[in-house]
């Protein structure tokens, strides 16, 4: 007879989901699912509404990343008005992007993901978590406090709010920047080296120690797709997207969000609300491929700035073509983050960047516009219709974590074949099947565009389908 | 740290859509307006307490923590002391409590507030919405009255103790 774990809620995720794990008679793992259960349905009740209101909207799908919604949703806008930003409103808007990359990526790596690192994977669950990384290691819990204070201080300083700024508007943005918060900005630029310095120097002593779990957390061939600029440097507002194949190879490049929908499909699965991002030439799944700091590392040819340009250099050498494992997300995370600080003080070093032309206005030009940056968690695209009013008739979101929908699960079914035998696990085997989910830092709220709770349940059926077992945290 | 210290730091915390969960942002609006020119007052009202105000604590010589409560009458008001608590399990990400927020201001700065209160609100509704519940509509004057005296019993003791002692004799 065969049995399905179910781990429900996984945990330390942004949002709520689940995992089933199928047994067969044997007890061995047959299939093995993630299922995200929440739906909120954004595209459908955004008709009706005039598209210049579609920013300050969308960008309420997500208080973790809802800067990139703002801007991917902006762009789709400006799409539909047929104009160019000024310059200036392009690298404020930059800034702002790698602020909430930087807050984010802090949030993951040092609240979600360190416990795991620090304590084990299989130390005592009730100590797993912050409270626990504070006691073995203070002086990171510091760091990640204050990284996300520096990302969360600056869209406080540009957007007048830590979380859903409204400063960002189809044209560029509602005020431009002046002198003194560009100064508050550079002064805390060298503690912020130092936070993510200490980051990069633990991560680097203890990644060692995780070498079975590099070799099992969705390890394995995929392609990969990012915004890249012309020079081959990584990019996260503007550029064009990249896919290259699991060898390095390029497949599809210069992809503007225009062109978004010709080469990326949709799938729809019955047990998720996620839907399931794939390369329309390759179809679905085959045509599966992962975003997000990984994808964008193995993408990019140089981060463009001095120091991260080291840290690539160094994160290229873990394999000789594309990084497979999912486990590495967590170190591509903190070098997308040195990244980002270094990419912010060049940008307040830009000598328009006080300039007081940052907004571009225009009615309707164009009856649709698409528009994509990079989320965190990857690739984001927004793509609107509208009628000659201007009110929106059809809206479509490609979220990150259904570009990664495909790869989770299939990191989900390689972890459960690893550390689920006879049809039982220990708490370490549980820990690391939802550890592999938390590797892509998932934002399930973005997905399905969600009001949800935060945990989630393992399943455990048997063959008939019957629940055998459920874990629920 | 460079975040500004303050004698007295009001930390309000709820969700404005949720009926009553909003009282603990509107008392943090009317201290702000309370004491508007005290330099010495700050205010920070969060939809959700997240670890990263453990930081806002330890700068403070005292903290007034303000929230709704489920587990009290509606519209009953108390103000208790508040120790810190280290979090023996949860998700302890998204949310904390306050007695795990001094807790980890405790071990993350070395450093905690001479007094620490919890002021809090019983709730009668936290339904969509984002009008108050009677009891708590009725409750807000004894609310502002016990979160004033709170702010100023704080402000007081700590101006004494700055003060030489044989002043304070």
């Amino acid at each position: 007879m065969s049995q399905t774990i179910t781990i429900d809620p996984v945990t330390r995720l942004e949002g709520h989901g689940k995992i089933t794990i199928q047994l067969n008679g044997q007890g061995e793992v047959e299939d093995a699912h993630f299922h995200v259960t929440q739906v909120r349905g954004f595209e459908k009740f955004a008709e009706g509404r005039p598209f210049y209101e579609m920013p300050s909207l969308m960008a309420r799908i997500c208080g973790i990343c809802p800067v990139s919604h703002l801007i991917a949703s902006a762009k789709a806008c400006e799409a539909i008005m047929s104009i160019r930003i000024p310059h200036t409103a392009a690298q404020l808007r930059r800034m702002l992007n790698l602020a909430q990359m930087v807050q984010s990526h802090a949030l993951s790596f040092f609240y979600l993901a360190s416990p795991d690192l620090l304590l084990g994977m299989e130390s005592d669950p009730t100590a797993r978590n912050i409270f626990g990384v504070v006691a073995a290691k203070p002086e990171l819990g510091r760091a990640g406090i204050g990284l996300r204070r520096f990302g969360q201080h600056i869209i406080e300083l540009l957007g007048k709010k830590r979380i859903h700024p409204g400063w960002v508007v189809p044209g560029g943005v509602t005020e431009p920047l002046e002198a003194a918060k560009r100064d508050e900005i550079l002064a805390m630029i060298p503690e912020a080296y130092a936070n993510i310095g200490l980051a990069l120097g633990a991560y680097k002593q203890i990644a060692g120690s995780f070498f079975a779990e590099a070799n099992l957390f969705a390890n394995f061939p995929s392609l990969f797709l990012g915004l890249i600029n012309e020079d081959e440097s990584v990019e996260f507002t503007d550029g064009a997207l990249r896919l290259i194949d699991s060898h390095g190879a390029i497949v599809e490049d210069g992809i503007t969000a225009a062109r978004f929908t010709e080469v990326i499909g949709e799938a729809v699965e019955p047990y998720s609300y996620t839907k399931f991002a794939y390369y329309k030439p390759l179809g679905y799944p085959q045509g599966s491929y992962r975003v997000g700091p990984l994808a964008r590392l193995n993408i990019a040819k140089t981060m463009g700035t001095p120091r991260a340009d080291k840290e690539l250099v160094e994160f290229k050498q873990l394999s000789s073509g594309p990084v497979w494992s999912s486990f590495h997300y967590h170190h591509a995370r903190l070098i997308d983050i040195l990244y980002g600080i270094e990419k912010i003080e060049q940008i307040l070093t830009d000598p328009l960047i006080l300039d007081k032309h940052v907004r571009a206005t225009a009615g309707v030009n164009r009856l649709e516009g698409a528009g994509q940056a990079e989320a965190p968690r990857g690739t984001l695209m927004h793509n609107y219709k509208v009628d000659e009013n201007g009110l929106i008739t059809w809206a479509n979101l490609v979220i990150a974590t259904g570009q990664n929908n495909n790869a989770m699960n299939q990191g989900v079914q390689q972890a459960a074949r690893a550390y689920v035998k006879d049809g039982k696990f220990t708490d370490g085997a549980l820990n690391r099947i939802e550890a592999v989910i938390r590797t892509f830092d998932p934002c399930l709220s973005c997905s399905t565009h969600a009001f949800g709770q935060m945990p989630l349940v393992l399943t455990l059926l048997n063959a008939d389908g019957e629940q055998v077992d459920q874990l629920i945290r | 740290m460079t975040n500004s210290r303050a004698l007295c730091l009001i930390l309000a915390c709820g969700n404005t859509l949720r009926c009553d969960d909003g009282i603990g942002p509107w008392l943090a609006q009317w201290a702000e307006e309370r004491f508007l020119n005290d330099a010495r007052v700050r205010v920070i009202a969060r939809q959700q307490w997240t670890p990263d105000l453990a930081e806002d604590i330890a700068v403070s010589e005292s903290v007034v923590f303000v929230d709704c409560s489920v587990n009290s009458a509606p519209g009953s008001v108390r103000l208790v002391e508040v120790e810190p608590v280290v979090a023996s399990q949860g998700l302890a990400t998204h949310h904390v409590g306050a007695p795990e927020l001094l807790a980890l201001a405790r071990d993350l700065y070395d450093s905690l507030p001479s007094t620490a209160m919890l002021l809090t609100i019983g709730a009668g509704s936290t339904e969509l919405g984002e009008e108050f519940s009677e009891p708590v509509l009725d409750a807000i004057p004894q609310a502002c009255a016990l979160l004033e005296r709170a702010v100023m019993d704080r402000l007081r003791e700590l101006d004494q103790r700055r003060l030489p002692a044989s002043l304070n004799e």
